[in-house]
């Protein structure tokens, strides 16, 4: 009887998804781990036994400072794509139907071209060059000798067009569930602009800003082919040392370690928001808005 | 009559929840059978036993002398008006109607005759090609009504059909409903919270509290003789007073004691002994107030009051009369009688006054009391018929 | 009371940006100098010359099969487990739902390492057949939690009105669950599509020798190749993601009009 909550039934359409994940997504994640404490064998694969030398070799002073970096860059990108993503998501609640959706679909429709053509769009514009750099110059804003790309800069910036979407949508579907009768309500009581901002607006969105916080945040510290492509050598993050540790150097142990690590770092707001949250309320933060 | 459908002893627990409590019913062939009661109160979860949408953790359920307690929902012959209708919207009206007939593998000759005979019936022959999208709520309910009826149920299991159309709508569909049971001639089993559906169209009702019935009767019975202060309260509008019995007086009454009032006289029909502590109800539309002092025949009981409320409600008045403790509700129809009266206003000092015959007398209830529980014993309606001398007040 | 310009002026600023980046590089494709600063008169000779790329033609190949079979396969598994997800509240469906979930959050590069190491594990070799199986893992969650949104406002009292009418379970899913599903279905089913056709982080970890894909070899012109053809390529590519998103935009509101 197959709509009667059965546990046959639920086991027969749960064990598909179930078994193809724990193979392909939570047993691979575990050998990570294992493989960060194996040796490397000279022929690029993986040495027998067991050892903590590569674990150790974390602690070069190198990785440290690259691992402060994706953290700041992660932080940057986030705070800059939650900031403009919440006038955004206003502006998207609040206009008339049919403009919401002309503004949705043409916040959307660039980011279902190649992620890699808009990165490369962006080195395109930033290339010493190029169209952009050389109107700012010529419009006295930037001296001839100045680099836009290859810095800090340009994959910050690269990031914040990239990732923004993800933080405009959540943020625009918990503002459009919000009532905004309360903010007639708060500037009624004598709520200046600023403090109906902070005490009712934001925290009414605070599920929105979350997921945000999540979506954007997350991706952001395992950057690899924005920093790869528009920064310098000065602006590497942990997914480029893991791909140089993989690809160029082919030390998997190496690449394992690193991976774990930055395993560990998602992990850590992953669970403390979802356990932040399952006290609130069972639901999950919307991740995919269907516009 | 014969009983069709019965229920024996079903039990129904979701987690803690005794959503029905050993419930033993019968519904005759035929009959407009009701389930009334608040939400929650296990008449849905019933309904859905019936359906075979759920299962019951004991108790059989017999259909035409058939135990269906076990079969899946396909294989009973009884089909469901649900709450919100459940057309499917990706079908037409048309293929919503032939639902039925085309899953069984009819031949299309049939189906295509059934289907447009269901299609006159509900009189929407010209919206046979419509989404149930573009149709009103009372069209969605005619077709889930024919989408029902095309398989010929024994019986029709309606979920508060009425809950989502709005007022208007509401009272033309009850008549439909009422003349569509009379031409097919089905037993319908009828979930609603509302007591004005289901008085104007049972046959019987029974009322259901916290997975129990209550009480089951015609819709009169239950209005004139509920057996305790739940169908009382659930069923019209009512006053409680709080008393004790204190004796016998002639015949089949007895004198209670309520605080503050003089004795009241009040038919004892179900024989409450003396010192008992009991509820008296009495119906708004069962008081008069008047100005003056009216003149009594033995048997009604008069009490002094004070006017705090008067309501002008067109058909009628509605008075809230201070005596002592209790704040009573009065319905009063307006007649020219009345009218020659001076008016009576807000703080005016009046006579309540009501017959002996229009009070009943509840026992004391309380959660615990495990003795209003209990299910009434077979043959119900004439245990608690109106006894003689009550059906003749006017 | 007043409102504010700034939400509708920050919109509007951001949706410049959004496609400024792209508007110069159509217009650079069609730019005869080899580097975007300055105009060098209208051409099409990047098309042609890209017209004549093997390689390239040989990697979309690639990247279509791929995309077709994972959206195939995640689909019959996303729908299963969005499903579950939402009939059954227990707790295998809690863990099944932070199993489903994790995977949309976590980076690809890790995925795309840990994938790596499972194969060089177990000995597999490297080639389309990994790539097809990591985009599986990494769309079924994608389709899944499409299917538990559509899910939130479906009314599984059709179900039981199916059943009621006399169709078995059977009867009930081809006849109603899944027709009414199918929107549902499609949309994710496009988006699985869609991000396995643009996936490069973790298609470029599995990747074996003769398994290039379409973004794996436009990273490779981007490092090591000739801008303008990539120019010619990104817009080629725009027009088909532009085309696609109008046709589906299309199909769904005849859908909702019908």
């Amino acid at each position: 009887m197959a709509f009667r909550k059965s546990k046959i039934v639920e086991c027969a359409v749960t064990a598909p998804s179930f078994f193809w994940l724990t193979l392909l997504f939570v047993i691979p994640t575990i050998i990570v781990f294992a493989i960060a404490f194996k040796p490397a064998d000279p022929y690029g694969g993986v040495g027998g036994g067991w050892t903590l030398h590569t674990i150790l070799t974390l602690s070069n002073p190198n990785y440290p400072a690259i691992i402060w970096r994706t953290i700041w860059i992660s932080i940057i990108t986030t705070l800059f794509c939650v900031v403009l993503g919440i006038p955004t998501g206003y502006c998207l609640a609040r206009v008339s139907a049919r403009w919401r959706h002309i503004l949705l679909v043409l916040i959307v429709v660039p980011f279902w071209t190649s992620f890699l053509v808009r990165v490369f769009a962006w080195k395109v514009l930033l290339h010493p060059d190029g169209f952009l750099k050389r109107m700012l110059v010529a419009l006295d804003v930037l001296r001839p000798d100045s680099l836009l790309l290859y810095n800090d800069n340009a994959v910050l910036l690269v990031m914040v067009y990239t990732y923004l979407p993800f933080a405009i949508l959540p943020i625009y579907a918990a503002t459009e569930k919000f009532d905004f009768h309360l903010i007639e309500a708060a500037r009624d009581l004598g709520a200046t602009r600023f403090q109906t901002l902070f005490k009712v607006f934001l925290p009414g969105i605070q599920r929105g800003l979350i997921t945000a916080f999540l979506v954007v945040f997350i991706p952001a510290l395992g950057s690899y082919v924005i920093p790869d492509i528009v920064g310098g050598l000065s602006s590497e993050m942990i997914g480029n040392k893991i791909a140089q540790r993989t690809f160029v150097d082919r030390h998997l142990p190496h690449a394992s370690a690193l991976s774990a690590l930055l395993t560990l770092a998602v992990l850590v707001p992953l669970i403390a928001i979802f356990g932040m949250q399952k006290r609130k309320s069972k639901e999950p933060p919307t991740l995919i808005e269907t516009a | 009559m014969a009983e069709f459908l019965r229920f024996e002893e079903i039990t129904k627990t979701f987690g803690d929840l005794r959503a029905v409590d050993n419930v033993s019913l019968s519904v005759n062939k035929g009959e407009f059978f009701s389930l009334l009661g608040p939400s929650g109160c296990g008449k849905t979860t019933l309904l859905r036993l019936t359906a075979g949408f759920e299962q019951p953790d004991s108790g059989r359920i017999y259909l035409n002398g058939q135990d269906i307690t076990n079969l899946p929902p396909h294989k009973r012959k009884v089909n469901t008006i649900f709450q919100n209708y459940a057309l499917f919207p990706h079908l037409s009206v048309w293929e919503n109607i032939a639902f039925g007939l085309r899953v069984a593998k009819r031949p299309m000759r049939e189906i295509k005759d059934e289907v447009a005979r269901m299609l006159s019936l509900i009189q929407m022959t010209e919206q046979a090609q419509k989404k149930p999208a573009q149709l009103s709520g009372g069209q969605k309910q005619r077709v889930a009504i024919a989408r029902a009826l095309i398989n010929k149920p024994q019986v029709l299991l309606l979920d508060e059909p009425l809950a989502a159309l709005d007022l208007k709508l509401r009272q033309r569909m009850l008549i439909e409903l009422d003349l569509i049971h009379d031409e097919v001639g089905i037993t319908f089993l009828y979930v609603t919270h509302d007591q004005g559906e289901a008085m104007s169209l049972s046959d019987r009702i029974a009322v259901m509290h916290l997975g129990k019935i209550e009480q089951i009767g015609a819709p009169a019975q239950l209005y004139e003789a509920p057996r305790n202060s739940f169908v009382a309260a659930f069923i019209g509008d009512t006053n409680f007073f709080e008393g004790r019995v204190a004796g016998k007086a002639s015949g089949d009454y007895s004198k209670l004691n309520i605080e503050g009032f003089p004795d009241v006289l009040c038919f004892n029909d179900k024989q409450i002994n003396e010192g008992e502590l009991v509820y008296l109800s009495v119906r708004p539309e069962k008081f008069r107030v008047s100005r003056d002092k009216p003149e009594g025949n033995g048997l009604h009981n008069v009490v002094p009051g004070r006017v705090e409320d008067v309501v002008y409600l067109g058909t009628h008045t509605k008075y809230w009369v201070r005596v002592q403790d209790y704040r009573i509700s009065v319905y009063q129809q307006h007649s020219r009688f009345l009218l020659d009266e001076k008016t009576i206003r807000w703080n005016d000092d009046v006579w309540v006054s009501w017959h002996a015959d229009d009070g009943f007398m509840l026992e004391y209830y309380s959660e615990s009391d495990e003795k209003l529980m209990e299910l009434p014993p077979e043959g119900v309606g004439s245990l608690s018929a109106p006894p003689e001398g009550r059906t003749e007040e006017a | 009371m007043r409102h504010s310009r700034i939400p509708l002026f920050t919109t509007l600023a951001i949706i410049f940006v959004f496609y400024l980046p792209i508007m110069v590089l159509v217009v650079n494709s069609f730019n005869d100098s080899r580097f975007g600063g300055n105009w060098g008169g209208f051409t099409l000779k990047w098309y042609a010359r890209l017209l004549e790329e093997q390689q390239i033609w040989e990697a979309v190949w690639n990247t279509l099969l791929i995309a077709v079979g994972a959206t195939l396969v995640s689909m019959v598994l996303g729908t299963a487990a969005g499903f579950a997800l939402h009939r059954f509240q227990s707790r295998l469906q809690r863990l099944h739902f932070a199993l489903i979930y994790t995977p949309l959050v976590i980076p690809d590069i890790l995925m795309g390492m840990s994938l790596l190491l499972l194969f060089v594990a177990l000995n597999v070799e490297l080639g389309l057949m990994t790539i097809f199986l990591a985009h599986v893992t990494f769309c079924i969650s994608y389709v899944a939690m499409v299917i538990l949104a559509r899910f939130q406002d479906f009314d599984f009292s059709v179900i039981e009105a199916a059943q009621d009418l006399g169709a078995n379970w059977w009867g009930a899913t081809w006849r109603v669950l899944l027709p009414l599903l199918a929107p549902g279905i499609a949309a994710g089913g496009l988006l699985a599509f869609t991000l396995s056709l643009d996936d490069f982080v973790i298609s470029f970890f599995v990747a074996g020798p003769g398994s290039t894909t379409l973004p794996i070899r436009i990273y490779s012109m981007i490092k090591h190749g000739y801008p303008p053809l990539i120019n010619a390529l990104s817009t080629i590519l725009l027009l088909v993601t532009f085309a696609a998103v109008t046709l589906s935009q299309h199909l769904s509101r005849s859908y909702q009009k019908k």
